[in-house]
This record gives structure tokens, sequence and C-alpha cells, in this order.
């Protein structure tokens, strides 16, 4: 139930949707939780490798030293490499892939899901058409084409995740512009004169944001998890070190030393949690309805 | 009603369809004809409302006269102005002549803007401070302090939502105001000092309305004239004291029974007439009169030919078989 406050003043401050969706979020202590750590991966991905090490192929030591041995926190790869180096370079080419591919996914699914939701007709038709032979393709398998057909470099790599995971920010995206586009507001804009585009990017758009926001916050992660998924196969850029690499490239050895794998996969673990978290905590602060509550 | 020359707006035999799904890709197109044939004019400074069910295509009619769904036939005047031949670029500068009151106060608002950037949207591009200027004279026009102009509009009430809609409204001085049952969402306490507050501004500033709304007791406190529609067409259209003093179309009959009065011994001096039944579908009208299968007094000739909107030799205009030429209602 609503408490109802006798003691709010009659003009409350002029507080903006904004702040109000920044005090939902800190009520909730697993998303500030996970906010926190994931400030931090990004902070060790920042700094880490000027610190601490600036060549993660460099053989340091000899092969699978355990962690702690030898004054390696995290211990030596097949070929004596540094994990702890590993994950830190790792971190930036997962992050970077991660937001650069949610980023591109957001772009596609935004622009066709908008227009499909705004204009309707024929033009929905052929884009929601468009839309669903996207969804049916099996995600993995299309982008290890596009890899194995352009190359297993970081652009090929990130635009092939962002090319499979549009689908879902297209189908939100369209869902609430049908929705919004009918309510009285959109029409009072129109009858004061704005044009089709500043409907669109004006006027529906920011009030379209809230799921589209949650949707990329989660597909960061999944798009982490599908680097991963491509580099384990070793069809990532051999060049970049990322977490995936370092289990691929360790997997034959997951038996003697376990360490050099799991490590890496408590890195990508942890942070994908991290971000639905923080996701998840977006979701309900920018949920209208639960913010009732 | 009005004569042409005076008149601010004059809309003739305005017809509006929506296409219907087809039964096959080769299947004749079918339309709903949800107005149809619909022709009146308001003088600058009066009201005109439009009454009717639900679905009688009021709220289309509106809509249409502002051009923001097409009508495929018929003619819109706003003065020298043919709005539904102009084009693109002219329609997007001559939007700003007609504004709307919309029904729903919570849903005509665009949540991320504050109030004065919601009342300052239709207005042409200009100055800060010029603009300052005239929001804060809207918001004092409508009864809303200055310092509410920071707010969103989630946190206004109801009534004070829709103050913020009429600002609007009236911030390009528009030629026209269509309101679309402007407080049929409020509470009946609230309903009447939206309505006074329309009113007050229709007197000081010379407002033009087009009030469409599904409620006599709310219209009989506004209007100058009324048309009443039903399933697209007007059935009876005339001044506001003839129309409640002596209303002749069986429809309007019904639609007056339905206002409801405190004095239990004053119903106009006549029984209440309650309808049976819906209307007709409007995707597949009756070929007579369309209120014929819901009319008491209906008869054969009813059902065969349409009635057309005749002038009366009072100047009341009726679409009624049963109705004679000196005003007698069929039901006495």
């Amino acid at each position: 139930m609503a408490e109802v406050k006798l003691d709010a003043p009659a003009v409350e401050a002029a507080s903006g949707p904004l702040r109000e969706v920044a005090r939902m979020f800190l009520k909730n202590h697993a998303a500030v939780g996970a906010l926190a750590v994931l400030l931090l991966i990004v902070a060790a991905a920042v700094i880490g490798p000027p610190l601490y090490s600036d060549d993660p192929y460099e053989m340091v030591w000899a092969p699978f030293s355990p962690p702690g041995a030898d004054g390696f926190l995290l211990g030596t790869d097949y070929l004596g490499r540094d994990i702890l180096a590993g994950l830190f370079y790792g971190a930036r080419v997962s992050l970077a892939i991660g937001l650069s591919a949610a980023l591109m996914s957001v772009g596609i699914g935004v622009t066709i899901g908008a227009s499909a939701g705004f204009y309707r007709g024929w033009v929905e038709e052929v884009l929601m058409r468009f839309t669903e032979f996207f969804q049916v393709l099996p995600t993995l398998l299309f982008s290890m084409v596009i890899v194995a057909l352009f190359g297993a470099s970081l652009q090929v790599v990130t635009i092939a995740i962002g090319v499979v995971s549009w689908t879902a920010v297209a189908r939100i995206t369209r869902a609430e512009f049908l929705r919004i586009r009918e309510l009285e507001y959109v029409m009072a804009s129109r009858a004061s004169g704005a044009g089709n585009l500043k409907l669109i990017t004006a006027v529906i758009l920011p009030n379209a944001l809230p799921p589209i926001i949650v949707q990329a916050a989660l597909m960061v992660g999944s798009a982490i998890l599908f680097e991963a998924g491509l580099s384990f196969l070793g069809l990532s850029d051999p060049n970049v070190m990322s977490w995936g690499q370092i289990i691929g490239s360790n997997r034959p050895y997951i038996l003697d030393a376990s360490f050099t794998v799991t490590i890496p996969g408590m890195a990508i673990f942890v942070t994908v949690l991290a971000i639905s978290l923080v996701g998840d905590g977006l979701n309900d602060a920018l949920n209208p309805k639960l913010r009732q509550r | 009603m009005t004569s042409r020359e005076e008149a601010l707006l004059t809309v003739r035999d305005l017809r509006v369809r929506f296409p219907l799904k087809a039964a096959s890709l080769f299947a004749p197109k079918r339309y709903l004809y949800a107005v149809d044939g619909v022709s009146f004019s308001i003088a600058r400074g009066q009201t005109l409302a439009i009454v009717g069910e639900s679905g009688s295509g009021k709220t289309t009619t509106a809509l249409a006269v502002a051009r923001l769904i097409d009508a495929y036939a018929g003619s819109v005047n706003l003065q020298e102005l043919d709005v539904l031949g102009l084009d693109r670029e002219a329609l997007r500068a001559a939007r700003r002549r007609f504004q709307f009151i919309f029904q729903d106060p919570y849903s005509s608002l665009n949540p991320r803007l504050r109030a004065a950037d919601i009342v300052a949207e239709p207005l042409p591009p200009m100055a800060a401070d010029a603009r300052q200027r005239i929001v804060d004279d809207l918001f004092e026009a409508v009864g809303l302090r200055p310092e509410q102009q920071r707010l969103f509009p989630h946190q206004f009430s109801g009534g004070q939502r829709q103050r913020i809609g009429i600002a609007r409204a009236m911030a390009p001085q528009p030629d026209l105001i269509i309101c679309d049952e402007p407080v049929s969402a409020l509470d009946v306490a609230v309903q009447a000092q939206v309505l006074n507050l329309l009113r007050d501004l229709q007197s000081g500033r010379g407002l033009t309305y087009l009030f469409i709304s599904h409620d006599l007791g709310v219209v009989q406190h506004m209007c100058d004239q009324i048309a009443v529609m039903y399933l697209g067409k007007i059935v009876e259209y005339a001044d506001r004291l003839s129309l409640f003093q002596n209303p002749l179309h069986p429809y309007t009959r019904a639609l007056l029974s339905a206002v409801p009065r405190v004095d239990p011994t004053v119903r106009g001096g006549d029984r209440r007439l309650l309808l049976q039944g819906d209307p007709p579908d409007p995707a597949n009208p009756p070929r007579g009169c369309r209120f014929a299968a819901r009319c008491p007094v209906a008869e054969t000739r009813c059902h065969q030919e349409p009635p057309a909107l005749r002038t009366l030799r009072n100047k009341q205009q009726v679409a009624c078989h049963l109705v004679t030429e000196d005003a007698v209602s069929p039901l006495g």
C-alpha cells in the first residue's frame, strides 16, 4: 500500500524523473553492490595494465605455477604467462566488446523498432519480417560465419555480436512505440506542429527509453558471454588477450591445472552477474508500477 | 445557423472512413464510415457542442477538422484557409491555429517535460524571455501558481493537469480550440471548476470552442449551438435554447432523458425515454434511418429511406421523417 505522507510540503521540490530513478536505484542494495563491483572491474581494466604489467603475453615464469606461489597472485598459464596480467587486459577487451556490441545492437534495434512502431503499415510489415528473419537464425552459428568470412579481428567480432543480438531491442522499441504513439500527448505535439522526426526522437523515444536501457544493460553482459564463447572456440582475435581466450587456450590442461580455466571463468561470471544485477536494479527503478510501492 | 460571412469554421459534408480488414486479398475493399457527411459552422467567440454516444463519430469529426486524421471527402474552412487542401508544410504551419484539449489529463501531458515546457510546446520559436512572459501569463490565466511551472506532470492532480492542458491549448492563440471531452475524466466537483474556467477564458479572450461531449448536462452550460450525432451523422442541429426546450429528434429526447436531474418532479415535462439495445454496426449501417431500430416511433418509411437533415421553419435542423415543418416532435 502506498503511504500517505501527511507532512509532505504543499509544493514538493521539482524532482525530475531522473532523480527519482536514482533514488529508487539506491534503495536496491544488490544493485548498488553490483554497481560497486562493476566500477571496480572497470577501474581494474583502466589502471591495471599500466600499473601491473604492460605485456600479458610475456612468459614470466614456469608454466602452471599455482595461485599465490612464486609471487604470482593468480598463478601462470600453460606458457608461463601471468594470469592476473591477462585478466587485466582481458577486462579491457571484454568490457569494450560488451559495450560497443550492446551500443551497436541498440542502434540497429531502436532504429528498426522505432520506424516499425511509428509508421505502421507496410513499413512495419517489412521491418518486422526482417527482424524475425534474424531472430530465427542460430545466433552463435551466424556470428561464427561472419567471423569466418571477414577474419577474426576485434571489430569483426563486435559487429558479429551486434548483428545477431539487436532483435530483442527492436521488438521492445516497437512495442513501446505502438503504445506511446496512441497517447494524447503525442497528438498534442503533432497538433503543435511537430513533424514525424521530432515526434520519434524528441517525444516518443525519451518516453520509450526505460525498457530499452534495461535491455541494453543486460545485453552488455550477454555480449561479454558471447565474446567469451567465440574466443573459447578460437574465433576471436588471437592477438588480443580476452577472458574467453585465456579459457580457450588453457582448455587442454583443465584437469591438471584447473585454476587456469576457472579464474578467468570467475571473472566472466562475476562481471556478467554484476551487470545483470545492475540491469535488474535499473528495471525496478525505471518501472513506474514498481515505483509506487 | 451562423451565416457564412461571420463563420470562423465551416465544415461541409465531411466524410471519414477507415478501411476494414478484407476477408481475402481479392475481396472488394470495405470501409467503416465513421463520419458520414457532417456539416456545421461556428462563429468566432462561440461554442458549438457535438454530442453523441461512444462510436457516434464525434471525436473522429474533431480530429478530421484539425486534420489529425484524413477525411476522404468534404471541406473544412477556417476563415479563408482550406484546411483539407493544405500540403504538408502549409499544414504544419497552420497546425497552431487549431489546438486540442484532450479527455485524459493523465496521458495528454508528456511525463518527461516540466509544466512550463509543456505549455510552451505549441509556441513558435522565440526569445526565451518573451516565451517566459507568455507562459507566466498563461499559468495565471488558468489559475496555477508560478512556482508550479518547474514541476513535472505526475506532481499535479487531475484538475491541475487539465488546467495545464488548457494553458497549452491557448498558448499559440489559436483560432479554434477543440475540447474533446475535456471534463469527462474528472471528478464532478473538479468538472465544474474546469468548465467555469473554460467559460471565463472564452468571455475574457474571445475563444472559439468546438466542444465534444457525450453529456448534455455538461454541454448545457457551455455552448451556443449543439449538434447531436448518431452513427456518423448529425441528427439534430439547433441553438442551445431550442434544443433543450424543444428537442425534436427521438434520439435527442433519449439523450436528454439520460441527464440526471436533482429535482425528480422536473423532467422537462415528458416521461423518460430509455433506449433499448446498442447502435447498429457502423461497418454495416441500416438502409433507412440509422436510429430506426431503436426508435420508439419508427414507421415503415423510417426503415426504408434515410432522412435528410432539413431546416424547419424555426431554423432548427433535424433528420427525422416524422418531425413536422412546425417543429413538432413525433413524441409530442
